[in-house]
């Protein structure tokens, strides 16, 4: 089903291809990049100042924003002390990861849609999620999880990118590769991996271990501190310097192997960099929040229907949609039921979900064309 | 040779006689002990008899307020009880028991011995979880298989809530009789389930004399935490995979905390159940004492010393005074009697200046 998908998809994309060309345009990419990025920006911005003010502790607005102004080496004065560890050491480092790991795989979605020119994409398709869920329920189950404040994490992550690399591996065996032997690949592995994770939670003894990697499979922000940023900051930033710099072989991927090779695009070299810059990024993502669905795959479609195919549009978008939905989705899963926390992959998924079908169905001739 | 064979069985015979004449001298002081015994008992007949009526007594006084006891008075077999599942008649004294919770395995070792308990579960032999594990080493184990449960041949299977559904019907198409209780909170939580379970094991002696031990603890408990002019604040805080979890209102952890005379800082939030929850919350909570009822291999020593080392929890009262404690998990999280050790080290940590000292840190087990 997944190879009549991709043939479908490819021989509609040849037949559009000279709309697309003409919809990549630089004049018009540049004004829709800027009225994109700037009311995003300032979306994010927006969510991010909420996020900040909101919490268990109650700090009035004004203190949050004079102690957001000596944050930046402003002096003020009439801060209280613990209101600003508050805010500097638990809200802050907190809603920088949610904002990191919503870009990560806003951009990764996109990324994985495009080269497997498959609405059904999403950032875990090559196994990464399910790599990373596996090596964190090893490190939760066999206790490695207490060994030291970042195991979780690093295990997390070293799973991830194994399967990566395992995915990657059966593609390319026998010296051919082919994006259809990739994405079966993936969900072969993915669906092995996920096996051996329900095999896990059945064996572990004891409800801790148990209620531990439920929760972590639900994924959260809870918790997360500057040592979480510096994790998943450098690995998604370059991951997401490498996605914006490739948007435009990416576009041209989408016309067609051949039609990208006229154009002068290195199709293997870009294809090869742009999964692996979006594992880097899933996994890194993976390993900091845990597993958070429907983010990947419905940020880019949405902002596809408003935007366009575009990918020198459509990805830093999806970057910055990304980004405000994983944060807006932990502002309500810490404060709805306050001072007990929800967890955000539920919320993201009850809410993403109900509403991405009102806009399918509202939107059904435009998503037939895309 | 008729006359060899002959004195060979004359000799045997001499000495089985002799043997039996032998034995039969050996019992008698044993025989007669009995009847010196009951010389005195004899001459205080009218007061032995007021005693029994009194003990008969106490135990109907008792079963009679007990919840899923269906006729107290029904003492002989079968014998009716109400399950969360419904009524179920027990056929005749259980000799083999399953129980399929922790919970519910450290209450029955309380009141049969332990050879009629024929198979637990796992983690009722994990002495991380189970406070019994150490008499159930040699144990048979049982999964939730209906077939495994079926292969060990119970007589009867006492379940908790949890326990599957179609398990639950799957034995008793059987023909198993299978009771599921909750082991309710709290000290009288603690004593209906001591004499129900009695009930259903046909051990209500036992059950009677174990729900007066435990309930001794407990009053030694109360008269100690009673005496204290001020209640502090208490969070039962874990973490398990970065998340925060804290225990509430009507939490196991939280019933700990209040029988140890402690205000539970959760329950007070508005938190009920298990929950978990943000480290902002701790800070907006303030607790007073916190302890950490997580095992040791589960990071409880990394966990205490990130909060001792987190700058935004300085002031909380519980990190400003280094109030925070380990505890012994598997006291705090059980729903058995053992919680009392839980609740008693929890009143000597509230109270250090107070000598509190348990009587035991073991409860007494059946003949």
């Amino acid at each position: 089903m997944a190879l009549s998908v991709l043939t479908l998809r490819t021989r509609r994309d040849r037949r559009s291809a000279s709309g697309v060309r003409q919809s990549f345009r630089q004049a018009h990419v540049t004004k829709r990049l800027a009225i994109g990025l700037s009311t995003l920006s300032l979306l994010v911005l927006a969510i991010g100042l909420l996020a900040l003010a909101l919490g268990p502790v109650e700090i009035p607005i004004s203190r949050v924003f004079w102690i957001a102004v000596s944050a930046v080496g402003i002096e003020t004065s009439g801060i209280v002390r613990t209101e600003q560890l508050v805010i500097d050491q638990i809200r802050l480092p907190r809603i920088i990861v949610a904002g990191l790991v919503g870009m990560a795989l806003g951009l990764a979605g996109a990324t994985m849609q495009a080269l497997f020119r498959n609405p059904m994409a999403d950032p875990g398709i090559i196994g990464v999620s399910a790599g990373g869920a596996l090596g964190a329920v090893i490190a939760i189950a066999t206790g490695a999880a207490a060994l030291f404040s970042l195991s979780l994490p690093v295990f997390a992550f070293v799973g991830a990118l194994a399967a990566a690399f395992l995915v990657y591996g059966v593609a390319v065996y026998g010296g051919h590769f082919s994006m259809a032997t990739l994405l079966l690949a993936g969900v072969a592995i993915s669906a092995l991996l996920s096996a051996i994770v329900s095999a896990i939670i059945i064996i572990v003894p004891g409800s801790e271990a148990l209620r531990g990697i439920l929760f972590w499979l639900a994924g959260g922000f809870d918790g997360r501190s500057w040592e979480h940023v510096r994790i998943a900051a450098p690995l998604i930033g370059v991951s997401a310097a490498v996605l914006l710099l490739l948007t435009r072989d990416l576009n041209l991927l989408m016309l067609g192997d051949d039609e990208a090779r006229s154009m002068g695009v290195s199709v293997g070299a870009s294809r090869v960099l742009l999964l692996a810059a979006a594992s880097l990024a899933t996994g890194a993502a993976v390993a900091v929040s845990g597993t958070i669905a429907f983010v990947g795959l419905v940020t880019p479609h949405i902002l596809r229907l408003l935007l366009g195919p575009d990918n020198r549009v459509l990805l830093p978008m999806s970057a910055l949609g990304g980004a405000a939905f994983v944060l807006l989705a932990d502002t309500a899963a810490r404060t709805v039921i306050e001072p007990a926390e929800f967890r955000v992959g539920i919320l993201t998924a009850l809410v993403g979900a109900p509403f991405f079908i009102v806009l399918l169905i509202r939107n059904k001739r435009q998503v037939h064309s895309l | 040779m008729l006359s060899i064979r002959l004195s060979y069985w004359l000799a045997l015979a001499v000495l089985v006689v002799g043997w039996f004449a032998a034995s039969c001298s050996d019992n008698a002081p044993r025989e007669a002990q009995p009847q010196q015994a009951d010389q005195p008992q004899q001459a205080d007949q009218p007061q032995q008899a007021d005693q029994q009526e009194q003990t008969v007594d106490a135990v109907e006084r008792s079963l009679a307020g007990v919840r899923g006891i269906v006729d107290p008075e029904q003492r002989g077999w079968p014998r009716e009880v109400e399950g969360l599942n419904g009524v179920v008649s027990i056929p005749a004294k259980p000799m083999r028991i399953i129980t399929a919770s922790v919970g519910h395995d450290e209450v029955t070792l309380a009141l049969v011995p332990g050879d009629r308990l024929v198979a637990v579960g796992a983690v009722s032999k994990d002495a991380t979880y189970s406070n019994a594990a150490h008499l159930l080493q040699d144990h048979a184990e049982i999964s939730r298989d209906p077939e495994v449960i079926i292969a060990a041949a119970p007589d009867v299977v006492v379940t908790s809530p949890w326990f599957p559904i179609e398990v639950v019907d799957a034995l008793t198409r059987v023909g198993i009789p299978v009771v599921q209780t909750e082991l309710a909170q709290g000290p009288a939580g603690r004593i209906n389930s001591i004499l129900l379970l009695g009930y259903i094991y046909g051990e209500e002696e036992r059950a009677f004399a174990f729900a007066d031990e435990v309930r001794a603890r407990y009053d030694a408990l109360i008269a100690v935490t009673h005496a204290q002019g001020s209640n502090p604040t208490v969070l039962a805080l874990t973490q398990y995979s970065d998340t925060l979890w804290v225990a509430g209102a009507d939490s196991t952890e939280g019933g700990v905390i209040v029988a140890a005379g402690g205000v539970n800082a959760a329950a007070e939030a508005g938190i009920t159940g298990n929950q978990t929850i943000s480290l902002e919350s701790v800070i907006a909570m303030a607790p007073q004492i916190i302890i950490i009822p997580q095992p040791i291999a589960f990071g409880a020593e990394e966990f205490r010393q990130s909060l001792l080392d987190h700058e935004a929890l300085l002031e909380v009262p519980a990190v400003a005074s280094s109030a925070i404690f380990l505890v012994e998990s598997k006291h705090f999280t059980t729903l058995s009697h053992w919680n009392i050790l839980g609740a008693e080290a929890l009143a000597r940590m509230l109270w250090p200046d107070d000598v509190f000292e348990p009587p035991t840190d073991h409860f007494s087990l059946p003949e």
